[in-house]
């Protein structure tokens, strides 16, 4: 699963969701504006604070309600409403034109930094510009390089502009400066892009697409010390320790109808370097009733929380859900390897999709069966495609007779490969980080696939490697296991990503395949595609066109459990960050 | 006394040569790992080659070997800056190098990490060593009756309960379940910040840590009085009508505390490199957080920092326990 990479999740509403959503409705009027809320987590630190670095959805979205203001933000709202993009520090949700290639937006009057001055267009290409700083500014998303007008260099492909800080001659600042143009008064920003990109006001939900003040930049060490925009600022901030977020008094409340009505507490604290366990055991005793748990509850403890349909049990049923995550995980396939769809089909059928999803902990917490890359939470970009559930000739366990016959078939269409999967000692290879699940997981895959005569050799790589090694095509095997979630709410970071040769996330090696040219034709046409409805059925098909080769072999549309203490009330799942709504929490 | 002084500046000279050459095996493991450290602080999104060079060059990872090395070693005297133009660091001396995961310079790193751990690893030595030599002199001292029984059993428990488990347990009953309960659920206060509220945050990492080590010296410390009490001259001295208490304090403690003492000190220095398991259960940001997360991140200044200063540690309490002898022993005063 490629952590840290944005997790998006725009849902199915299980019932859980269903019953806090009605709840959020009448809560909400019932928040008040006082006390304080205390987040857990185990992890040390924020992965990064710095908005240009920020790059975890559940990150985006604590920060993105708080303290960074961004150009246009996702609904506050339970279920596919909260996937709708409105303006944030725009007066509207951005208008293109130039088929596409230029987006303007216009600064609110009011918007400011925790210092009281007013944010300016430049201070948001400031803030853009660091992005391209690759070298300082690690980890965020770049699609500011990928997407602005700014010349590459035709040997490397890297940016001609490479950032506020370098001391290179040669910097392309001209170029930048062309790229993102600001008007005589400073409120209004344009974005000149290079190619159309029909959505781009979903990717300026990033906070990587937000202000930084020039004079407060500290490059490396911004993530200690982010400034705000947002109705909360930091008052102190200590890895290991905690951090401490108070009200902004330079805030002003009619500058930003998204957040005006939903600041409650008065003081924010995170809690950091919690050990998992006494983490669990503070929310499910209620210790400190106005906690809320950063983290994913630990797999030993969610029979303590749910019954085996997946519902909380009767104690907790008010402060714990069960909810689709971002992720959808599947084998990536290797298509240069396996160049033979009756073999890739075969696969398909053979897999005991049950075994795995049960040692995962069951369908009820681990989640259901993918029918393909893209997850049903995706609203106007999910159908139904023809595979697993949907598909007759599919079993949990596994269609071991189907699964044969497309392996006779494989037999005459391409021997070479049917004999190298068969043959006991070359058989095909899967990768697959070295975890003590993973080994149980092989064990089923080498027994479900056995049933065919195909043999399957784990290549087992240390965690920390694992998508250095995989996204190698030097090193990658002929399957590999993965996971995606999107970067925003619909499918323009699924499909291109995972099939294309330039996508972010290209395991597949299906360009040389015979069915290729034709999918990339209609992926680049789509990108371009200004009509949202058109758009996502259009990635709809394409998701069916993928599975139709069977470039990915689907596996789970995997779940998250989260709990929070029974004094915190607004409570609900944010699908487009896949996360709590933070910003919505109240104390009872 | 003149001799005393040649042995302590000759054990000091030889102290550094140590520390020195520690550093630089230490240094040549780490140039020898399978990981690019350029392309480890190039971020998780970065496949491009030109700025996993451009990072090369700009944290030196471009230069030879040597003068890697001498850099290193420099920049403990001078100080060190990583980076140009706006985005420049500077990590002032002694700069053990600059964590681009932590966003800090790993000398600043150790300096919190290690008051933390020096004051859990005291506070425990102590509670150890008054827990482990009592119950040890006790069950000595009746051996066979139901204190030795009593005191076997302890250290039954404390040798077998693993420290993540008595942690646990002592969070999940003494802070989580009880209602007003004394001790904090949130981790570590600095004395400085609030010094009743440091005591109690330290209270239960205190017992946690000394109750496996009490264990081992009450095992350690009753053989060892069983075994002197069988030497001719504790014979001696019985027959020459000493009472039970001057033996005790007179021959028998006086011989077992050597041993006593070079075990404690090498516990005592190994803690100081990091008490992983109870500062991760506790929630306390000591060295051996800072060594785990350094691992799990493959943030090499960090690693080869805080291995450094383990090593040190370990060196210089060997130096100060040899010394110690001296005063113990005379006769080692040579």
């Amino acid at each position: 699963m490629l952590k840290g990479k944005k997790t998006l999740k725009v849902a199915v509403a299980t019932i859980a969701v269903a019953t806090l959503a009605s709840g959020l409705l009448t809560s909400c009027s019932a928040g008040a504006s006082a006390g304080t809320i205390t987040y857990l987590t185990n992890q040390d630190a924020w992965t990064h604070a710095d908005p240009q670095r920020n790059y975890t959805g559940r990150d985006i979205a604590w920060f993105g309600s708080y303290m960074n203001r961004t150009l246009t933000a996702y609904d506050r709202a339970p279920g596919a409403a909260g996937s709708a993009v409105v303006p944030d520090m725009a007066t509207d949700t951005g208008r293109a034109s130039n088929d596409n290639k230029t987006w303007e937006f216009t600064l609110r009057d009011g918007v400011t930094f925790e210092d009281g001055s007013a944010v300016t267009c430049e201070d948001i290409k400031y803030g853009v510009s660091r992005t391209f700083a690759t070298d300082v500014i690690t980890d965020g998303p770049t699609y500011a390089i990928g997407m602005l007008d700014i010349p590459t260099d035709p040997a490397t492909g890297a940016s001609t502009y490479k950032g506020p800080y370098s001391t290179d001659a040669n910097n392309d600042v001209a170029s930048f400066d062309k790229a993102i143009t600001c008007s005589a008064d400073h409120k209004t920003i344009t974005f000149n892009l290079k190619r159309s990109v029909g959505d781009f006001n979903y990717t300026t939900t990033y906070l990587s697409f937000g202000p930084v003040p020039k004079a407060k930049d500290t490059g490396d060490q911004y993530d200690l010390s982010p400034v705000s925009t947002g109705p909360y600022k930091i008052k102190s901030y200590k890895a290991k320790d905690q951090m401490v977020l108070v009200r902004n008094t330079a805030w002003k409340a009619d500058s930003d109808p998204l957040r005006a009505k939903r600041a409650f507490p008065d003081k924010i604290v995170v809690k950091f370097g919690v050990a998992s366990e006494v983490l669990d055991q503070t929310l499910l005793s209620d210790k400190n009733k106005t906690a809320v748990s950063l983290d994913a509850i630990q797999p030993t403890n969610l029979a303590t929380l749910f019954d085996a349909d997946g519902k909380p049990v009767k104690k907790y049923a008010d402060r714990a859900i069960n909810v689709y995550d971002p992720y959808v995980t599947y084998a990536a396939v290797n298509v240069k390897k396996l160049n033979c769809l009756p073999l890739r089909k075969a696969i398909y059928y053979a897999k005991d999709f049950k075994g795995l999803i049960t040692l995962s902990g069951g369908q009820a917490l681990a989640g259901d069966p993918a029918d393909g890359a893209i997850k049903p939470l995706m609203g106007l970009d999910y159908a139904k495609t023809g595979y697993a559930t949907n598909d007759k000739d599919w079993k949990p366990e596994g269609n071991v007779e189907k699964a044969q016959a497309l392996m006779d078939e494989a037999k005459t269409a391409c021997p070479e490969l049917y004999a190298r999967a068969t043959d006991p000692k070359r058989g095909i290879t899967y990768d697959t980080r070295d975890t003590e699940v993973a080994k149980k997981a092989a064990a089923i895959w080498i027994a479900a696939l056995a049933r065919v005569g195909i043999t399957i050799k784990f290549n087992f790589i240390e965690s920390g490697k694992y998508y250095a090694v995989v996204l190698d095509a030097t090193k990658q095997g002929d399957l590999s296991a993965a996971g995606w979630a999107p970067d925003w709410a619909n499918a323009s970071t699924v499909i291109p990503e995972l099939f294309t040769a330039e996508g972010g996330f290209p395991m597949s090696q299906n360009w040389d395949d015979a069915a290729y040219p034709a999918f990339k034709e209609r992926v680049v046409a789509n990108l371009s595609q200004a009509d949202r409805k058109k758009q996502g059925a259009e990635w709809a098909a394409l998701n069916q066109y993928a599975m139709d080769q069977m470039w990915i072999i689907p596996g789970v549309f995997s779940k998250t459990q989260e709990i929070w203490g029974s004094k915190i009330g607004g409570a609900f799942f944010w699908e487009p960050q896949g996360s709590l709504s933070f910003g919505d929490l109240y104390t009872k | 006394m003149n001799g005393l002084a040649t042995y302590i500046s000759r054990r000091l000279g030889l102290t550094l040569v140590i520390l020195l050459a520690v550093s630089f095996a230490v240094y040549v493991i780490f140039s020898l790992l399978p990981y690019d450290p350029a392309a480890l602080t190039c971020g998780k999104n970065c496949n491009d080659p030109g700025i996993i060079e451009a990072n090369r060059i700009r944290l030196g990872y471009d230069k030879p070997f040597w003068e890697q090395y001498w850099l290193f070693l420099s920049g403990l005297f001078v100080g060190r800056s990583f980076g140009t133009g706006a985005a420049a660091i500077f990590c002032p001396a002694p700069s053990f190098g600059y964590s681009f995961q932590q966003h800090a310079c790993v000398t600043s790193l150790l300096g919190d990490a290690l008051p933390v751990t020096v004051y859990l690893a005291v506070g425990a030595l102590i509670l150890w060593l008054i827990v482990g030599v009592g119950l040890g002199i006790v069950s000595a001292k009746f051996r066979g009756k139901l204190w030795d029984t009593l005191s076997t059993g302890f250290v039954l428990v404390g040798t077998s309960l693993p420290t993540f488990l008595t942690g646990l347990m002592l969070i999940i009953f003494l802070v989580i379940k009880w209602d007003g309960s004394p001790f904090p659920s949130d981790g570590y206060t600095a004395p400085d910040e609030d010094f009743g509220q440091f005591l109690l945050s330290m209270v239960l990492p205190w017992i946690t840590l000394a109750f496996a080590f009490a264990a081992i010296y009450t095992r350690f410390v009753r053989s060892q009085i069983l075994e002197i009490s069988t030497e001719d001259y504790i014979r001696t001295a019985k027959a020459k009508g000493l009472s039970d208490g001057k033996i005790l304090g007179k021959h028998t403690l006086r011989a077992a505390l050597a041993p006593i003492v070079t075990m404690a000190g090498l516990d005592f220095a190994g803690l100081l490199g990091g008490a992983i398991l109870t500062e991760a259960v506790f929630n306390l940001p000591g060295m051996g957080r800072l060594s785990l997360k350094a691992v799990v991140d493959i943030d090499l200044p960090v690693i080869v920092a805080t291995t450094i200063l383990a090593a040190a540690i370990v060196v210089v309490m060997n130096m100060i326990l040899d010394i110690a002898y001296a005063f113990i022993d005379p006769r080692v005063r040579v």
